[in-house]
């Protein structure tokens, strides 16, 4: 039997694949948001959207990041205008959740430390364990876009230096715009 | 195995070790002119120039654990310890087992207890002072007099006045010192001490938290053990870029002289200063490189300064005349291999700067510089216990160097009789020290009781970490004969060196210090309004550290902590400072000692060790300044040395 070698021809119209991709990160963006507290711009503003998308689907695998997404979704639409309604509903449905809460925060630790802590040994047999669920750096950019350090007024260690002396004069925290998940939303600048 | 091969012949001075006491000792004889030096560093070249340097800051970010060796990979041709393999060594009395020392061979020390040794050190060009943190105390006329002014330790054959115009050497010539004098106002000391003197540098400003502490504190009494003590903030001199006085020339980094000519505030001195503000040894050895570079016949001014990296060595040979002929060394291609090659170097003069440990196990090896018995003898670090809490006020924790004041009152006084003196740090970087206090408190909350997440998150993140604050309580230990590095054939690394073999513990003098420097931070803590956390479930309210109440005091040790301690009943976690010190010590016997107080061996008159082994006693400074005075001394006597044998 003859092998046709010749690569297959093209499709007249390539199918569209961006398109479920870039939705499926704009969901990650908006879980991410309700789950660290910081906004949209604030989270595009670090550049790691695409790239924490990318760990959290090479850790899980696609199809748990995607029932994770899909639940995390579904969570919103009820609840456009309540913060706290929807805290509480984010609390319930996702935090709490046998499946999705210990996922829910190895994402808040890596956008706060840009550090993945391997799953709990108990989500790890029940839903499956991967090879790439260890504890580790995602990156040295991960690292310095660490939101903790933004949280506490400070600044990475070894990196995003504050200049020379500013050690010496209180530092501020820098206003949340309020993100639609909790009723805190005056951020105390100083004390 | 074949006859070495005498690759390197014909110097003036051959020095094992490119830290900080090599590099001094290299200079002050390179700057006589007319002298051929070689350097031979065990472990990697590490940033010589600006982006090489770099790939140590990125592999800093990107380490899990960020531990003081973190931005300097391990090298198994010349390993170097990690203070992620210490462990207790000792089964905690909850255990309810007799205790009995248990070997520890995890690391690359071997641990004999019953405490473990708690300090690291790095090998690699640079050494140590890649990571060091910077503070540049100066020793205190009495820590040299230990045994004739209190009755413990040993006393120096020198004192404060005959070292005094090296500090100001170190801290000109080869550091580069940030400090105002007014500012120390240390105990026991008098206008002679600094006489006229100012640092190169202006201080490094104090933190928001050292002022904020410095406002409760500052000239309050405490009462420690039924006696009254003043205590204040003194800001503390350290090796760090700042702004310039009276024309002092700030020396930049190694590669690009523009960058870190002042502190930038990157928060991270240990392990590593992303701009060189910080001094390490790498600028004295670029400095080197630059002014004299490896030529067959200096003359004048000029010397000839060569450094070799990857060149283990593995012995000091001897003569039949008991003199010096050769340091026998292993070049490395590749530390992925165990691959090399036997070479000798051969000189006039040789000087063993190796690290107190590294000086240590290569002298036994040797059988050399040991008719006292004493080296390896009379291990010392700085022991120190934590103390830590959350204040009522924000004080904008983790920013700026890691200590920019300390409280001295404890340095000296009476009290040395009955107890060790300390050193009070006031840490800038939160919780943080070993494991990393944002983490944990990061962790806790996320994962712990009331899993936070969102806007509370962040919101609690912002209230709970900018009060967080730490002293560190730093012993100064006794030297004594029965804490030391050994060598042992069964411990051997992957070149056949002997990897140290450590016997470590704490008499009840230090351990009283730690008791006296408890109550004294509780005392502290006190003074700052900062009261104990509530934990006996027996009596009303029981405050939960995990939802981080404030102000409280957090401090606790836990009997499964490496260097957990009693004394009298209390437990203490003791860790180390990275100050190894004492094992080849100067004295005025050479039955007591190893060198004598010209540096110099009393066994072999053609060698001489430098580095902190050679301090017989380490006060309750870090001891690197020290270290570095007695440096520029013994590379004196060696141009004398050179000079009378010509």
């Amino acid at each position: 039997m003859a092998i046709d070698a010749r690569p297959a021809p093209l499709p007249a119209v390539p199918p569209d694949v961006t398109a479920e991709p870039a939705d499926a990160v704009d969901a990650f963006l908006r879980l991410s948001a309700a789950l660290t507290g910081f906004d949209r711009m604030e989270l595009l503003g670090t550049g790691m959207v695409p790239r924490y998308y990318d760990e959290l689907t090479r850790i899980i695998g696609a199809r748990e990041v995607g029932t994770l997404l899909a639940a995390a979704g579904r969570v919103e639409p009820g609840h456009p205008a309540s913060g706290e309604d929807l805290d509480r509903a984010f609390r319930e449905q996702i935090l709490d959740d046998n499946r999705f809460g210990p996922v829910a925060r190895r994402i808040v630790t890596m956008w706060y430390i840009g550090s993945w802590a391997q799953l709990p040994r108990e989500w790890r047999n029940t839903y499956g364990a991967t090879s790439p669920d260890v504890d580790h750096v995602v990156s040295a950019a991960a690292y310095r876009e660490g939101l903790a350090w933004v949280a506490a007024g400070a600044h990475p260690m070894g990196a995003k230096q504050q200049g020379f002396g500013a050690w010496a004069r209180p530092s501020r925290l820098r206003p949340g715009t309020g993100a639609a998940t909790s009723t805190v939303t005056g951020v105390e600048v100083d004390r | 195995m074949s006859e070495p091969v005498v690759t390197d012949d014909g110097y003036d001075v051959v020095i094992v070790g490119a830290g900080i006491a090599g590099a001094t000792a290299a200079k002050v004889i390179a700057d006589h002119g007319g002298k051929r030096i070689l350097i031979l560093e065990a472990g990697r070249s590490t940033g010589m120039s600006s982006d090489k340097y770099r790939s140590h800051v990125t592999a800093y970010h990107e380490a899990l654990a960020k531990v003081p060796n973190s931005p300097y990979a391990d090298n198994p041709n010349a390993p170097q310890p990690s203070v992620l393999s210490i462990r207790q060594l000792l089964p905690g009395p909850a255990a309810g087992r007799a205790p009995a020392a248990v070997l520890d061979t995890g690391g690359y020390f071997v641990q004999t207890g019953p405490l473990p040794f708690s300090s690291d050190y790095t090998r690699a060009l640079g050494g140590t002072t890649l990571h060091w943190l910077g503070t540049c105390l100066r020793m205190l006329p009495n820590d040299f007099s230990l045994r004739s002014a209190y009755g413990h330790g040993v006393d120096w054959p020198i004192g404060y006045g005959d070292l005094r115009g090296f500090y100001e050497r170190a801290e000109r010539e080869i550091i580069g010192v940030a400090g105002d004098v007014a500012d120390q106002r240390y105990p026991g000391i008098d206008g002679t001490y600094f006489g006229g003197y100012e640092y190169p540098m202006e201080r490094i400003p104090p933190s928001y938290l050292d002022q904020v502490l410095a406002r409760r504190l500052d000239g309050q009494t405490i009462t420690v053990q039924d006696h009254d003590y003043e205590v204040w903030l003194d800001s503390v001199p350290a090796g760090r870029n700042s702004t310039p006085r009276d024309g002092y020339q700030v020396v930049g980094a190694v590669g690009n002289p523009e960058q870190g000519q002042r502190c930038e505030g990157n928060s991270s001195c240990v392990p590593i200063c992303p701009v060189q503000a910080k001094y390490s040894a790498l600028k004295t050895l670029y400095d080197l490189q630059r002014r004299h570079p490896v030529t067959a016949a200096p003359t004048g001014q000029r010397s000839s300064v060569r450094i070799v990296s990857q060149a283990v060595a593995s012995r000091v040979l001897l003569d039949e005349h008991g003199r010096v002929s050769g340091i026998a060394y292993q070049a490395y291609d590749d530390e992925g291999s165990p691959r090399y090659e036997d070479r000798v170097a051969r000189g006039k003069v040789y000087v063993l700067a190796a690290n107190a440990i590294e000086n240590a196990t290569l002298l036994l090896a040797s059988g050399a510089a040991n008719s006292s018995g004493m080296v390896g003898r009379n291990l010392m670090d700085h022991p120190l216990i934590l103390t830590w809490g959350l204040l009522e006020e924000k004080v904008w924790s983790y920013r700026g160097p890691e200590v920019t004041s300390v409280i001295p009152a404890f340095r000296d006084g009476a009290f040395r009789e009955r107890h060790s003196g300390f050193r009070i740090e006031v840490s800038n970087w939160g919780w943080s020290f070993g494991p990393d206090g944002l983490y944990s408190t990061l962790a806790t909350m996320v994962d712990g009781p009331e899993r936070l997440f969102g806007q509370r998150l962040r919101t609690r993140l912002g209230e709970v970490v900018p009060r967080q604050f730490r002293l560190a309580l730093e012993m100064e230990q006794i030297p004594e004969e029965s804490n030391y590095v050994t060598i042992d054939t069964g411990y051997r690394d992957r070149l056949g060196n002997f990897r140290p073999v450590i016997r470590y513990d704490l008499p009840d003098y230090v351990r009283a210090g730690m008791a006296a420097a408890k109550e004294a931070s509780d005392q502290i803590f006190a003074r700052l309004g900062v009261p104990p956390l509530r934990l006996d479930p027996a009596g009303g309210p029981v405050d939960d550290p995990d939802l981080f109440p404030f102000p409280r005091d957090y401090t606790r040790y836990e009997r499964a902590d490496p260097g957990y301690l009693t004394y009298r009943d209390t437990g203490y976690s003791a860790g180390g400072a990275g100050h190894a010190a004492g094992t080849h010590r100067m004295g005025g016997s050479p039955r007591t000692s190893v060198v004598d107080s010209r540096q110099r061996s009393w066994d072999h008159d053609n060698l001489y060790l430098v580095g902190c082994g050679n301090m017989p006693t380490v006060g309750t400074s870090n001891p690197t300044l020290t270290m570095t005075a007695l440096a520029i001394w013994a590379g004196e006597n060696i141009v004398e040395d050179l000079r009378r044998r010509s």
